[in-house]
C-alpha cells in the first residue's frame, strides 16, 4: 500500500467532536521492534531506577543481537524522576558513539508513539539502532514515604487550586467518579466489572513473573472487599511496583538479517480531549481518548479490529481497560460490561473463537505497574511466539496507551 | 498546603467568594458563556473574563465515596464528586456531596450549593461550595 497523506489518514480516521488526532505520519512498516529487556518486577526493592534501566536496555540490546556500541539512539520518559540519560549509557557500557536522545518515549501514551518518533527519527538518518527504556520504583518511593503516582497530579495547578481541597484526588477518585457515571448510563454491574481483574489475574497465574503469580482471585473474594473509592475496589486499581523494560527499535530492512522474527510498527496513533489536562472538565467521562487514537493507528495500518490477535491495554482501573477496549473498536462504548463476560479476554479465546485476549500477562493490574512498557513487550513476545501465556498464532497485535487525558495505540505485526 | 491561597490572582476570587457563601465561576461576557478552569483571558475571543455569581442549583454528574484511606489529606468516609451548574451545564465543578448517604444519589438528580467548612489535614480550614439534595 502506498504511503498515505495526512489528508487521508485525517478522512479515514473519524473521531468524535470532544477531543483530537493528533497528525501523525504514515510511517507504516518502518520500523521493528528487534530486541526486548526486562527486569525482575517487584514490590518495595530498593532498587535504583537508573540500575533497573541499565538491566534492562543490556537485555534489551543482547535480545536484538547487537553490541551496546551499535546503539545510536536512547528515548525515556519526561517528568518521571530517575530516567537514563546518555551520559549513564555510556558510562555503563563504556561507550563513547554519538547517541541521538529523546525524552519522547517510555511508556503510558509514549510506549506507542515513541516508535513514530523513532521512525521520524531514521528517516532522517539520526540514529538506526534507538533503544527505549523506562524505569520505575514507586513501589519503594511509597514504603519510604518519598513519592506517589499521584504527585504529578498534586503540582498541577488547577487541580491543587480546585479539585485537591475537595478530596477528589488521587486517581482512583477521579476513575471511581467515571465508572460510576459509567454503571448509570449503562447498567453495568460489579459482577460484570470483576471479569477484567479476575481474567487478568487468571494470566497472572499461569505467568512466574506476574506479581500476583501467587494469588488467586475469585468472585466471592471480589465482592466482599470494601471498595476503596466506591465502585472501585483494591483488585480494580493498579499495583504499585519497582522494575523497568526496554525494547530496541531497528529500520525494518534490517530488522531480517536480526535473531528475532522482526516485529514491525504497523499504525500509531495518539488522541486528546479537549480542555486537556483536566479531565473533570472531559466532555464524556464514560470513556477513555483511545476513540481518537485508535481509528488514526487502524487507518495508517489499513486494519480493524477484526483482523486483531491479541490486545494490551492500559489498565491503571478496571473501568479504564473496559473503556479501552470499546475505544480499541471491539464492541461500541456501553457494550463492554457484556463483551468481557465468558472469558472473552482470556488467552485460549483465539479471535475467531468470538475472544479477543488482553493483556495476557496480568496487566498494571497483576504484572506490574510499568506504566505500559511491559504490555508492549508481552505484544513483541505473543507476535513472536514466546509468550508464556501464548495466543495461538498470533500475528497481529494492538496496545491501548493511556496517560488519562490523552491516549495512544500502537499496532505491531510479526513479519517474516 | 491543600488550603485554597485566597490571594491568588486566579484561584483566589473563587475562594474568596466561597468565604462570603457566593459561588462564582469565570465568563467571557463577550461569548456571553462560562469558561471553566478560570484562565488569563477567553480561549475563543481571548477577552477579559468575569467572575459571575451562579445560583447554585446544579445536576449531579457523578461521584465516588471514598471509603478507603487512599488520600492523606482527607479522611474517608466522604462523597465527592462533579456537579454541572444550571446555569453553565458544560461546566463541572469538582466538589463535595454533603448531608445524604451515597445510596440516596442518581447521576442526574438536581443538588444545591451550600458553603461548609473543609479541612485538610492540619492545614488551615476553608470555607468551600459544597452540594446537598
Amino acid at each position: 500500500m502506498p504511503q498515505q497523506s495526512l489528508q487521508t489518514l485525517a478522512r479515514r480516521a473519524q473521531v468524535p467532536d470532544w477531543g483530537q488526532s493528533l497528525p501523525l505520519e504514515d510511517t507504516r512498516g518502518e520500523v521493528a521492534i528487534t530486541g526486548i529487556g526486562e527486569t525482575a518486577v517487584s514490590g518495595p526493592s530498593g532498587r535504583h531506577p537508573k540500575g533497573m534501566a541499565l538491566e534492562a536496555v543490556a537485555a534489551a540490546i543482547a535480545d536484538a543481537g547487537l553490541r551496546p556500541e551499535q546503539v545510536d539512539g536512547l528515548m525515556v520518559a519526561a517528568g518521571v524522576a530517575d530516567q537514563l540519560s546518555p551520559e549513564d549509557f555510556h558510562e555503563h557500557f563504556g561507550t563513547s558513539q554519538p547517541l541521538w536522545f529523546s525524552t519522547g518515549g517510555g511508556a503510558m501514551v509514549w510506549a506507542a508513539t515513541c516508535a513514530h518518533t523513532a521512525a521520524l527519527a531514521m528517516r532522517r538518518k539520526e540514529a538506526r539502532h534507538i533503544v527505549n527504556v523506562f524505569s520505575v520504583d514507586w513501589a519503594s518511593r511509597r514504603a519510604a514515604g518519598t513519592g506517589t503516582p499521584g504527585d504529578w497530579h498534586a503540582s498541577e495547578i488547577m487541580k491543587a487550586h480546585f479539585e485537591l481541597p475537595f478530596g477528589w484526588y488521587p486517581q482512583p477518585v477521579y476513575f471511581a467518579t467515571f465508572a460510576r457515571r459509567y454503571m448509570h448510563d449503562y447498567g453495568l454491574t460489579a459482577e460484570q466489572l470483576a471479569a477484567l481483574p479476575m481474567t487478568f489475574r487468571r494470566h497472572a497465574n499461569t505467568h512466574p513473573a506476574a506479581i500476583m503469580h501467587e494469588r488467586e482471585l475469585t468472585l466471592e473474594r471480589y465482592l466482599t472487599r470494601t471498595p476503596l473509592a466506591d465502585p472501585l475496589r483494591m483488585e480494580d486499581c493498579c499495583l504499585i511496583s519497582d522494575g523497568a523494560a526496554a525494547w530496541v527499535m531497528s529500520p525494518a530492512e534490517e530488522a531480517r538479517d536480526m535473531p528475532h522474527a522482526p516485529i514491525t510498527v504497523e499504525g500509531i496513533g495518539h488522541g486528546r480531549v479537549h480542555g486537556a489536562p483536566y479531565i473533570s472538565q472531559q466532555r464524556v467521562i464514560t470513556s477513555t481518548p483511545q476513540p481518537f487514537s485508535a481509528p488514526w493507528a487502524y487507518a495508517m495500518a489499513d486494519t480493524s479490529p477484526s483482523e486483531i490477535d491479541v490486545i494490551a491495554v492500559y489498565d491503571c482501573f478496571s473501568s479504564t481497560a473496559l473503556m479501552q477496549i470499546e475505544g480499541l473498536g471491539f464492541c461500541r462504548e456501553g457494550e463492554g460490561g457484556e463483551f468481557i463476560q465468558q472469558d472473552r479476554l482470556y488467552y485460549q479465546r483465539h479471535r475467531r473463537l468470538g475472544g479477543i485476549p488482553c493483556n495476557t500477562h496480568g496487566g498494571l493490574l497483576s504484572h506490574s505497574y510499568l506504566l505500559g512498557i511491559s504490555h508492549v513487550v508481552e505484544l513483541v513476545k505473543q507476535l513472536r511466539g514466546d509468550a508464556v501465556n501464548q495466543v495461538e498464532s498470533a500475528r497481529l497485535a494492538a496496545y491501548a496507551g493511556f496517560t488519562a487525558d490523552e491516549a495512544s495505540t500502537l499496532i505491531l505485526k510479526r513479519g517474516n | 498546603m491543600i488550603t485554597p491561597d485566597m490571594d491568588d490572582s486566579l484561584a483566589g476570587p473563587f475562594w474568596r467568594a466561597a468565604a462570603n457563601n457566593e459561588l462564582r465561576i469565570t465568563w467571557c461576557e463577550h461569548c456571553d458563556r462560562a469558561v471553566w478552569y478560570p484562565r488569563a483571558d477567553c480561549p475563543q475571543c481571548h477577552g477579559e473574563l468575569h467572575w459571575r455569581a451562579l445560583s447554585g442549583e446544579a445536576t449531579l454528574l457523578s461521584w465516588s465515596e471514598v471509603l478507603g484511606p487512599i488520600n492523606p489529606d482527607h479522611a474517608p468516609p466522604y462523597i465527592t464528586g462533579l456537579v454541572c451548574p444550571v446555569e453553565a451545564p458544560e461546566v463541572r465543578l469538582v466538589t463535595r456531596i454533603v448531608d445524604c448517604e451515597a445510596a440516596q444519589l442518581q447521576c442526574d438528580m438536581p443538588v444545591r450549593v451550600c458553603f461548609r467548612t473543609l479541612q485538610a489535614g492540619d492545614d488551615q480550614a476553608f470555607i468551600a461550595p459544597a452540594f446537598s439534595l
